[in-house]
């Protein structure tokens, strides 16, 4: 394996699909699309409460990774088989390059074209950017971890390249695979959900059944000037609101969701690695204003859904709209989003799956070959 | 040094594609491998390329291992394979220079090369054109100058003839000739035996994946090995009755031609003159076949 091998490789590839493939006109037809789409967003979002900045970059971020992952794997997922189709790749793998060198230089060369693909929305970005509400490093984080992401996707596609014989076979994998990863995962989750949803006694603080009884409004009407010092007293008892001096602990049988034993499906998700890496800002604490921020609501889904159910319900805040010091009650989102996260462990899991697979494609092209699948020929 | 070749043997499932080749091929030689079709040559040509293992028996290329050194053969080996692909977008040129670039000759070298090339094989005017739109013999002729990139001392060539026209064949006969001559060991297989006749030294009949015979074509090899005659004369019955006579073996073949089998050249005037003696009237008597074409027509005649 040497640099020069990989560069001539990439090389090669690159030039071929530039001459063959119409790149200008599907780069252009990309930026074309992802332009409208922030557009849409810009409107759709633009208003004087709302922060369009936010809901820019999460749109055009979660269109670009929906994207490329449909373009990159067709960039890698037939260019082995292809090549040997062509009867091409014999005729370097007969020459002082090595394995390693034809399945670096054809990653390298796939991973060049998604760059392209990521450079031509990034004024999009920048516009979001402009717009508020984001900070470069947020959009500097994802876009390196969208650039790893698709690193992966393509290396996917050139291993199945490697393992079937028909181009078409190996296609057909490989967007199995992505739709294994982006839909199989949420499918997945919810689905086993309810294996691990179960009734059992929980602790709750918060007003208990008694306290309402308590506070029955009395069957008299406040309007009647006949009423008795004692019925007035009881009336007003009744239009008390509860505080938190009224809360106490106590025991109930409820429905729990165990999702703390099944969360780890969710970060294998490409689009919850990129949304949980970098959602946007939370908005300000005054403003009431809500925003269109899906990678928020994802990030703090699969966060919540890491910390599972709390130990200790806490229906307090919901009844009585105080929390324990006294302010406004805290968002459970808003909560999870202060957890740790949950995106190193999908992206760990990503970066394994492709080096995974780089070793199998490399392997895989390793001459003399002694066992050739059924009905192919080398050459 | 050459190719060394023992016992070889190499299966595709249940297909056995190789039985058992043995043969060696010397420096300085053009060795020829025959055989009919589906007997294994592109695949003992691809084992010897460092692209398939062999499951049984050793090769020896160089003296070094295809399996256990293949970088060390591949720097020494030319291979040509028998359809060659290009890729579609690349020019002439830059398929040498990729080529070129694979084997990590500097660009200037890779440059030189090309032009080198691009002469022997007479495609310099079409250097600029895409490699996919040249016609078969063209892309045949590419296929010789990228098995030469790199300078090899062994070649293996596979099916270099084919799609050629006449002109071009000769020429490729006066390659493979320069290119031995100048101590290179030039392993070719081909169908067209008349013309391997011309330009190899040697010939290793191969059937069912199996050696059958390995046969050195110089010239005391035509001068006595079995060959066919036409003979035709002016009456036809007196000349099989006399051929009968001498219990000459012979056939009636088109043209109202006669062709009969006779061991060395030698043997051939002397029954020229005997017909010619007793009177009959010769009017042709010409080989009808090449001493390879029998000897290969002989050796795989249990195929029928
Ligand atoms: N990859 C493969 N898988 C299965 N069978 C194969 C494979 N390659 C070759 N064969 C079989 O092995 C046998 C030898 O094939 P090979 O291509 O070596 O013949 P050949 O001598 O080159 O024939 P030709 O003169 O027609 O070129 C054939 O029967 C062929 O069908
Ligand atoms: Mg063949």
């Amino acid at each position: 394996m040497s640099w020069h091998g990989i560069r001539t490789v990439a090389a090669l590839e690159l030039r071929q699909r530039l001459r063959t493939s119409k790149w200008p006109l599907v780069l252009g037809a990309w930026f074309l699309l992802v332009a409208l789409v922030t557009f849409l967003a810009y409107y759709a979002t633009h208003d004087q409460s709302f922060r369009s900045g936010q809901a820019m970059y999460d749109v055009v971020i979660f269109f670009v990774l929906g994207l490329a992952m449909l373009i990159v794997p067709s960039l890698t997922a037939t260019s082995v088989n292809g090549d040997r189709e062509h009867g091409v790749l014999a005729t370097l793998q007969t020459t002082l390059l090595t394995h390693w060198d034809l399945a670096l230089g054809k990653l390298v060369a796939a991973w060049a074209i998604s760059l392209a693909f990521l450079v031509a929305a990034l004024p999009f970005l920048a516009w979001a950017w402009f717009e508020g509400g984001v900070s470069a490093a947020r959009i500097a984080l994802s876009l390196v971890v969208l650039v790893l992401v698709l690193a992966v996707v393509g290396t996917l596609g050139l291993m199945f390249s490697t393992l079937t014989a028909r181009p078409v076979a190996s296609a057909v994998l490989t967007y199995l695979t992505m739709g294994a990863l982006v839909f199989g995962t949420a499918i997945g989750f919810a689905l086993s959900a309810f294996l691990v949803t179960d009734t059992e006694a929980r602790t709750v603080y918060g007003l208990p059944d008694s306290w309402w009884q308590e506070h029955q409004p009395p069957p008299l009407d406040p309007n009647d000037p006949n009423l008795t010092a004692e019925q007035r007293e009881q009336l007003s008892k009744s239009q008390l609101q509860p505080t938190r001096a009224d809360c106490v602990r106590f025991t109930r049988n409820g429905t729990v969701a165990h999702t703390e034993r099944i969360w780890w499906m969710l970060p294998l998700n490409p689009f919850v690695v990129v949304a949980d890496a970098a959602p946007s800002e939370p908005r300000p604490q005054d403003a009431y204003s809500s925003a269109f921020t899906p990678m928020r609501w994802i990030s703090a889904g699969a966060r919540m859904a890491r910390n599972g159910p709390e130990e200790v319900v806490d229906e307090c805040q919901l009844s009585t709209g105080t929390s324990a010091d006294g302010s406004p009650g805290v968002d459970p989102m808003e909560k999870a989003l202060g957890t740790a996260p949950v995106w190193p462990y999908g992206l760990g899991f990503l970066l394994l799956v492709g080096a995974g697979s780089a070793a199998v494609a490399g392997e895989r092209l390793r001459t003399p070959i002694r066992r050739l699948p059924n009905g192919t020929r080398i050459a | 040094m050459g190719v060394e070749v023992q016992g070889v043997r190499r299966a595709f499932g249940d297909v056995l594609a190789v039985d058992d080749i043995t043969l060696s091929a010397q420096p300085g030689e053009v060795t020829a491998l025959v055989g009919p079709n589906g007997s294994g040559k592109t695949t003992l040509l691809l084992m010897l390329a460092t692209l398939l293992a062999p499951h049984q028996g050793s090769i020896r290329i160089d003296g070094l291992d295809p399996v256990s050194q293949p970088r060390e053969v591949r720097a020494r080996i030319g291979w040509m394979p028998d359809g060659f692909g290009t890729w579609d977008a690349l020019t002439v040129r830059e398929v040498l220079h990729t080529i070129a670039a694979a084997y990590n000759l500097p660009a200037d070298r890779a440059r030189a090369r090309t032009e080198e090339l691009l002469t022997l094989v007479h495609l310099d005017d079409l250097g600029d054109r895409r490699a996919r739109v040249l016609s078969r013999g063209q892309k045949q002729r590419l296929g010789l100058a990228r098995a030469l990139v790199n300078d090899p001392s062994v070649l293996l060539l596979d099916e270099p003839a084919s799609g050629l026209d006449p002109r071009s064949r000769i020429e490729l006969r006066d390659v493979l000739r320069s290119l031995a001559s100048e101590g290179r060991t030039v392993l070719v297989s081909s169908h067209i035996l008349t013309e391997l006749q011309e330009v190899a030294d040697r010939a290793v009949i191969v059937a069912r994946g199996r050696t059958l015979e390995t046969q050195r074509l110089d010239a005391d090899f035509v001068t006595t090995a079995l060959a066919a005659w036409r003979v035709d004369a002016l009456d036809p019955e007196r000349l099989t009755a006399w051929l009968a006579d001498h219990h000459v073996p012979a056939r009636r073949v088109g043209g109202g031609q006669t062709e009969v089998q006779v061991a060395g050249e030698e043997n051939a005037a002397r029954l020229l003159a005997d017909l010619v003696r007793d009177g009959v009237r010769v009017t042709a008597f010409t080989p009808s076949q090449g001493a390879l074409e029998s000897a290969y027509l002989a050796a795989t005649e249990d195929r029928r």
